[in-house]
Formats: structure tokens, C-alpha cells, sequence
């Protein structure tokens, strides 16, 4: 009895699995090669914005049964009371929206600060008291991969296919072959420039330093003919900001720490002192030491720091967020008197291009964002996981219309599906230079996905910086000494 | 000995959360420091080196640079700080108008959130923008701002002397509290002996102040040693970690590069210190109660 039980059971789930799996294949198919990732320019993403409708429940429904009853925790950083209204809006729409999709499905849903989230993840598993699902910053996974607390997870398990996202993207989540989650959203920086500063100082305004070496060309200039820093150098130790705005440069001449930068990077060669990262080095020193045209508090500023010169006229260019232009837009707002008309000035005077080049036209910039996880069941409060559930929402999460909705302000939808979408087309039409700024994603590229890659990245790279930057070291001896570390800490060591 | 064991049951839930919330920390943290926790592993996974993590520690170059650091930081913010608080203090015991006014202008430091001052002086610090450097260049003592925090000859100094601000005042309420206790008929005596003002401190004043002196300056040692907050929000240690001291680079191996057991071993080496200065301060505060207990 209890055999032809098991046998029916066993072929209700075989047909349950094959009717699922090809309804997967069905939806992915729909999305799968929509968007052509090789004609990405800012005149590609506007032409698709708006071009295709989707419907985030009947496409999850596909995948798990809209009338499923079952519960799904999850952690994430949500809107808080900085951030536009519009973020808090389409958070609240979503909830709505999944509710309304799955309304058998109950959420317990926690939004925790950015700086807070690792840390409490880190204690939480290891109290086994996890949530089911989680999203952390693009490099967050995969600490928590190669500790084994994560579920593998894949695009196909949620309905979607590798087609439906970044490969840079898909290479964060990818830990030893194995994918262990899914992006959510990405988004990459650009180059902001004055064009009154360029202006006065006797440059093109509205054409920006081509290569990496033309903006050390250009800080120069600002720096003589106007006496304010050219270039916003971010150089603080112990700081993400610094790594997010050093890589590209290094990228581009050529460098990296590891061999992030290739095609199939294994992670194990060490290039932070090849001859690309030096010049990427000596280049940062030349503005800094030798020039003077950076600011001379590189060393403690983080890229906050380097607004309020901006704003005030007093910078010429920087790297930062898509989402730079609304803060200095809001930062404008709220000035007054004298410094008002400066402030509206810039923003007036604001404009936003491409990252520079290396010297062989190779352009990088590093691939940011969000992904989800899975947590493994025995982590999880109360040791169980609704794996249905947990699809469920993910698949609504990076469905292309909440995967744009939901990174509305600051980045870009996860699943490249939602560049097709109304929403995208009204971001398009709402958010200044935003087709500037997506259109480096395909020239992002993620920091190592190994689990040293904090340390190396937040504390190697900025050391390296500061030593040659205080002429502690020489810009050769400075490369050389982070090469070291960085080989001992490869090698699963490493000292202080 | 039933009241004995019942004087136990009264302070043993007492105890109990002690041990839980001191002892067990303690505990992990020792033992923590004999284990190698690599990036790519688990806490739960956690491989025995036995000393190795000590050993790492203190044959590298570098925690001998933050040490040495350390003991700048601590030594320096501690004399300052106390000289200043004594002055402070002693300027403030004579009667005068506006006497309560400026007291409680002298605690805004000390009061003031160690966070947002950190903030401010950074802000009037700024190599760039800073009040500090606009204000020399204004009155033509420089040509350009001084670089205070972005230069590794300097960096450490200038957060001593925030720290000396943020910290003065406790060294003068505490001495303020000891002045009150000097009898002021050994000063009038003094002064009808013809002693001068130096002369009635040193030999009237500061003999009365020993004890709450020697207590002061063993709490701000150990709040120095232990004092994160200024030089890890205006600096993180750096540049080039010339504003290192043990506290933040504790805290930037554990917490920056994930390596808990290293940075639990250095952390037991910071408890080992703070534990002889613990040991004085107990001494010290116990020796009034010891020869009173004697006589």
C-alpha cells in the first residue's frame, strides 16, 4: 500500500515537475533575447522603453499557483525616511500588488539600513534565526555562499532565464559555478562635470575628458586657471566609495586586483601591481601629489564629501550615482540666499557622460546593485522555508515591472526585460541623464565574487592608495606591497 | 550561615546576568582568539591554531606602529586632558560673576554627542573648506590651509586635541568634586604663613587632590585606550594609518576584513592591558576604605 503510494506521489511530482518546468521554459522563452544587449547606447534604451506590456501576476502564476497558501520572511534595505517619496510609494504598491497576486500567501517582511543589514544576517544565522529570503548589496551573497548558508538559486527556478539578466550581474551571484541568486537591480556610475567650470577654465564645455589620462590633463587645467580641485578624488581608507571609484580607473589602464576584468576570471591571478594598475596609481598620484588638483581631503573624503564643493562650484568633475543629479537638485533646494543662485547654477551647468578610457580605449566601470538569496532551511526561524513562497516572491520581485519599479530612484532594473516597460519610459522621461548612465552597464564589471573580496576591495585598495598617495611609499613599492597581501589572503592567509 | 547563603540568593540573579552578558562574551573571546576563521568558512567551522593568531599579532610591524600610536594617543589626551580640567577647575572654585554660566559652557564637550563633534571637527579641520584653515589664511598666517587630518605626520595630533576638548571636562568635574574637600582653614592658615598662591597649591591643594587625581587619570587612561568613536569617524585611522590605534584596527580586522580570530586575539591583548589598569584603579579607590579599615 504504502509503495503504490509512493509510486503515485512519485508520478504526481514527476508530472508536476514536468508541467512546471515547461511552463517555465514557456514564460522564459517569452523574455529570453527581447532586449539586444550588443546595441546598448543611450538612444537604444530610450527606442525599447514602453515597447512591451507585462503582467507580473499571470507570468508568476506560471510558476507558482496564484491561489498557493503558504508564508515567506525576507529581509531587505527598503525606503526610509531620506529617501523620495516615490521610492516609499512604489515599495508600498508592490506589497500591494503581491498581496493582491498571492493573497494566500502571508509576509513577514523586515527593511533594515544598508549598514546595519550584513551584520545582522551574520547573527541571525548564526542563531538559525534567518528570514527565508533575503537581498544584499551585489557582493553581500557570497560570504554567505561560501560559508554554505545559501540555497543555490537560479533564473530558471524562479521562471526566468540567464537572458533575462547583466552577465556581470549573473558572475556576482556565481560562487564556484554554482549561482546563489538572482539580481534585483544594478545600476553603474558616471562622470559628472561643471560645464561652467569647464568653461572657465578654458576647456570644451560640453565635451568630457575622453581617457583617463585627459582627466588628469583636465584637473591640471582647472586646478591652475581657476584654483579649485579639477578632479573629485574619493581615497579614504576603511571606504567602499574608494574602491567603487578607483576600479574603473584601473580597469581601464589595463589593471585590476585580481583578474576580475577578463572574460573568465578564475580569481587567483594577482594584477594590483601589473603595469596597468600602476599607471592607474601613478595616475591618482600625479593629481594628487604632484599636480595638487584634487582635493587635498581625498585621504578622509568619501563621496558625500565631494558634494557640497560640487553644488558650491568649487569641484569640477566626479564619478557618482545616476541618482547624483536629484541630490544635487534637492542639495539646490534647500539653499538660500547667495548660495542659492551658485547651487542652481551648477545644476543648470550639470552634465553627465561616460567614463573615461584607458590609453587602449578600454572602458570599465563597477557593476553595483542588489541581489536575492535564498536561505537554507535549517538557518531560518523555525528551521523550515516555504520554498513555493520564497518563489513566489522572487519571481514578482524581478519580474521586469517591479524590477524597475522598485529601483526607481537609484538603479536600474535586475531583469533587463524592464527597459521595455512604461516605467522605464517614464524614468527615461523623469530622471535627467538616466540614459547616460544606464548606458555603462555593459561595460560593468562586478569585484571578485570570493569572500575576501570586502577585504581586499574596502581596506588593500585604499591602503594602497594612501601609501602612495602621503608618499609613504612609492607608487611601485605601494603596488607591491597591496600585491602581497592580496596574495596572502588568496592564499587563505594573510597578516595584519 | 543561613544568612550567608541567604546574602548568595539575594545577589545571585545579579550574578547570573553577569556571567551571562560579561562572562560569556569574555569567554568567547578568548577562546575565538585560538581559532582560524577564514573568510570562505563559518564560525561554526572554525579550524584551532593555538597561538598562532598571537603570534601574527605581535610579530608584525604594523600593530607595533598602532601600539606605539596607542600609547601617543592615550598618554598625551590623558596629561592634556587632566592639566586642562585641573586648570578649568581651578579657575572655577574661586567665587566670581557668571561663575555657573561659564561651568556649564565648560561641560558642552563633554556632553555634546562624541559622533556629531567628531563631524564638526572634521568640518572645521577640512584640508579644503575648513574654518580652521580659512580663518589662518584670513589673518595671513598661512597662504594655504593647513592639511591637519590629511597628512600622516599630523593626523594623530589633531585628534588628540579633539579628544583633549571633547574630554577635559570630565577631568574638571571630577576635580572640581576633590576641591571641595580641601579645608579652607589649611588655605587661610597657609596664606596667614605667608605662602603664595603656588605655594598653598602644591603644598595645600594638590595633596588633597592625589586620590581623585590618581582615580581621574586611570579613567581617562582607559577611556583612551578604549576611545573609537573620534578618530574611526574623522579619519578611519588613516591617512596611511598614521591615526591607527588599537581600538580601530581592531575593529577594522574584525569587522572590515572578516577575521574574527585575529581580531579576537588582539582584543585580548587590549582586555589584558585594561585589566592593570583596572587592577590600579580598584587599588586606588579601595586605599581610603584600606587604611581606614587598618586604623
Amino acid at each position: 500500500m504504502q509503495t503504490r503510494t509512493g509510486r503515485r506521489m512519485l508520478g504526481l511530482s514527476v508530472a508536476a515537475l514536468t508541467a512546471a518546468t515547461m511552463l517555465t521554459t514557456a514564460t522564459s522563452a517569452a523574455y529570453a533575447q527581447s532586449v539586444d544587449l550588443s546595441k546598448w547606447s543611450p538612444e537604444y534604451v530610450k527606442s525599447i522603453a514602453g515597447t512591451k506590456q507585462f503582467d507580473a501576476a499571470k507570468d508568476c502564476g506560471a510558476v507558482v499557483p496564484n491561489d498557493y497558501t503558504g508564508r515567506v520572511s525576507y529581509w531587505y534595505t527598503g525606503p526610509f525616511e531620506a529617501d523620495p517619496q516615490i521610492a516609499h510609494d512604489m515599495d508600498k504598491a508592490f506589497w500591494d500588488a503581491f498581496h493582491a497576486a498571492y493573497p494566500n500567501i502571508t509576509t513577514d517582511v523586515q527593511s533594515i539600513t544598508y549598514n546595519e543589514l550584513l551584520d545582522k544576517f551574520r547573527t541571525a544565522l548564526l542563531g538559525n534565526a534567518a528570514p527565508m529570503v533575503i537581498r544584499l548589496q551585489i557582493l553581500g551573497g557570497v560570504e554567505f555562499a561560501a560559508k554554505g548558508y545559501l540555497q543555490p538559486l537560479k533564473p530558471e527556478d524562479v521562471g526566468y532565464t540567464a537572458a533575462d539578466f547583466w552577465p556581470g550581474a549573473l558572475k556576482s551571484v556565481t560562487y564556484e559555478g554554482t549561482s546563489y541568486g538572482l539580481p534585483t537591480n544594478n545600476e553603474t556610475m558616471a562622470l559628472i562635470w561643471n560645464a561652467k567650470v569647464f568653461k572657465d577654465a578654458g576647456l570644451d564645455p560640453e565635451n568630457p575628458p575622453k581617457t583617463w589620462d585627459d582627466v588628469v590633463a583636465y584637473s591640471k587645467q582647472i586646478h591652475e586657471k581657476l584654483g579649485i580641485p579639477g578632479y573629485g578624488l574619493v581615497a579614504k581608507q576603511n571606504a567602499g566609495n574608494t574602491p567603487f571609484r578607483f576600479m574603473p580607473m584601473m580597469w581601464a589602464y589595463g589593471g585590476g586586483a585580481l583578474d576580475e576584468a577578463s572574460a573568465d576570471p578564475s580569481y587567483k591571478t594577482v594584477e594590483i601591481n601589473n603595469a596597468g594598475s600602476k599607471a592607474a596609481l601613478q595616475a591618482a598620484y600625479q593629481m594628487y601629489a604632484v599636480d595638487k588638483s584634487a582635493p587635498t581631503s581625498a585621504l578622509t573624503n568619501t563621496q558625500g564629501e565631494n558634494q557640497a564643493p560640487f553644488i558650491a562650484g568649487k569641484l569640477g568633475m566626479m564619478i557618482a550615482h545616476p541618482a547624483e543629479y536629484a541630490k544635487m537638485t534637492d542639495l539646490a533646494s534647500k539653499a538660500t540666499g547667495a548660495d542659492k543662485a551658485v547651487a542652481d547654477d551648477v545644476v543648470a551647468n550639470m552634465r553627465y557622460g561616460l567614463l573615461p578610457t584607458g590609453p587602449d580605449g578600454k572602458r570599465a566601470v563597477v557593476f553595483g546593485g542588489s541581489n536575492i538569496h535564498v536561505v537554507k532551511p535549517e538557518f531560518v526561524e523555525g528551521g523550515k522555508s516555504d520554498e513555493q513562497a520564497v518563489k513566489a516572491l522572487i519571481c514578482f520581485w524581478d519580474s521586469p515591472e517591479w524590477s524597475t519599479k522598485l529601483a526607481w530612484v537609484g538603479s536600474n532594473p535586475g531583469n533587463i526585460n524592464g527597459f521595455m516597460t512604461d516605467a522605464m519610459k517614464q524614468r527615461l522621461e523623469t530622471i535627467k541623464f538616466l540614459d547616460v548612465t544606464t548606458s555603462m552597464l555593459p561595460n560593468g564589471i562586478p569585484f571578485p565574487v570570493i569572500p575576501e573580496a570586502p577585504e581586499i576591495m574596502n581596506i588593500i585598495v585604499p591602503d594602497m592608495m594612501q601609501n602612495a598617495l602621503t608618499g609613504a611609499m612609492t607608487v611601485d613599492q605601494a603596488a607591491d606591497d597591496a600585491a602581497k597581501k592580496v596574495e596572502a589572503i588568496v592564499a587563505g592567509g594573510g597578516g595584519i | 550561615m543561613w544568612n550567608s547563603r541567604t546574602d548568595y540568593l539575594y545577589v545571585a540573579p545579579a550574578i547570573f546576568v553577569m556571567l551571562i552578558v560579561i562572562g560569556y562574551p569574555i569567554y568567547y573571546t578568548i577562546e575565538l582568539s585560538f581559532f582560524n576563521t577564514p573568510a570562505s568558512l563559518s564560525l561554526a567551522d572554525k579550524t584551532f591554531n593555538g597561538l598562532d593568531n598571537y603570534v601574527t599579532i605581535l610579530t608584525s610591524p604594523i600593530f607595533w606602529k598602532v601600539t606605539w600610536q596607542t600609547v601617543v594617543w592615550t598618554t598625551l589626551s590623558t596629561f592634556f586632558a587632566f592639566v586642562l580640567g585641573l586648570g578649568a577647575a581651578l579657575a572655577l572654585n574661586r567665587e566670581f560673576a557668571g561663575r555657573g554660566f561659564l561651568r556649564g559652557l565648560l561641560l558642552i564637550p563633554w556632553v555634546v554627542s562624541a559622533v556629531a563633534a567628531s563631524y564638526v571637527w572634521k568640518w572645521l579641520y577640512h584640508s579644503d573648506f575648513g574654518v580652521i584653515g580659512a580663518l589662518m589664511v584670513q589673518f595671513g598666517l598661512t597662504d594655504h590651509p593647513i592639511n591637519f587630518i590629511d597628512n600622516t605626520t599630523t593626523s594623530l595630533y589633531a585628534l588628540i586635541v579633539v579628544n583633549v576638548w571633547k574630554e577635559f571636562s570630565f577631568a574638571m568635574i571630577m576635580l572640581m568634586a576633590g576641591l571641595q574637600t580641601v579645608p579652607d582653614s589649611l588655605l587661610r592658615a597657609a596664606q596667614v604663613d605667608g605662602a603664595s598662591a603656588w605655594q598653598r597649591f602644591w603644598h595645600v591643594t594638590f595633596p588633597h587632590l592625589a586620590g581623585v587625581s590618581t582615580v581621574t587619570v586611570l579613567l581617562l587612561a582607559v577611556q583612551n585606550f578604549n576611545s573609537f568613536i573620534i578618530p574611526w569617524v574623522m579619519t578611519s585611522g588613516g591617512p596611511a594609518g598614521s591615526s591607527d590605534i588599537w581600538i580601530t584596527h581592531i575593529y577594522q580586522i574584525a569587522f572590515g576584513r572578516q577575521r574574527w580570530g585575529v581580531g579576537a586575539a588582539y582584543a585580548v591583548i587590549l582586555f589584558i592591558v585594561m585589566m592593570v589598569l583596572g587592577y590600579f584603579y580598584v587599588r586606588a579607590l579601595t586605599k581610603g576604605d584600606e587604611s581606614r579599615a587598618g586604623a
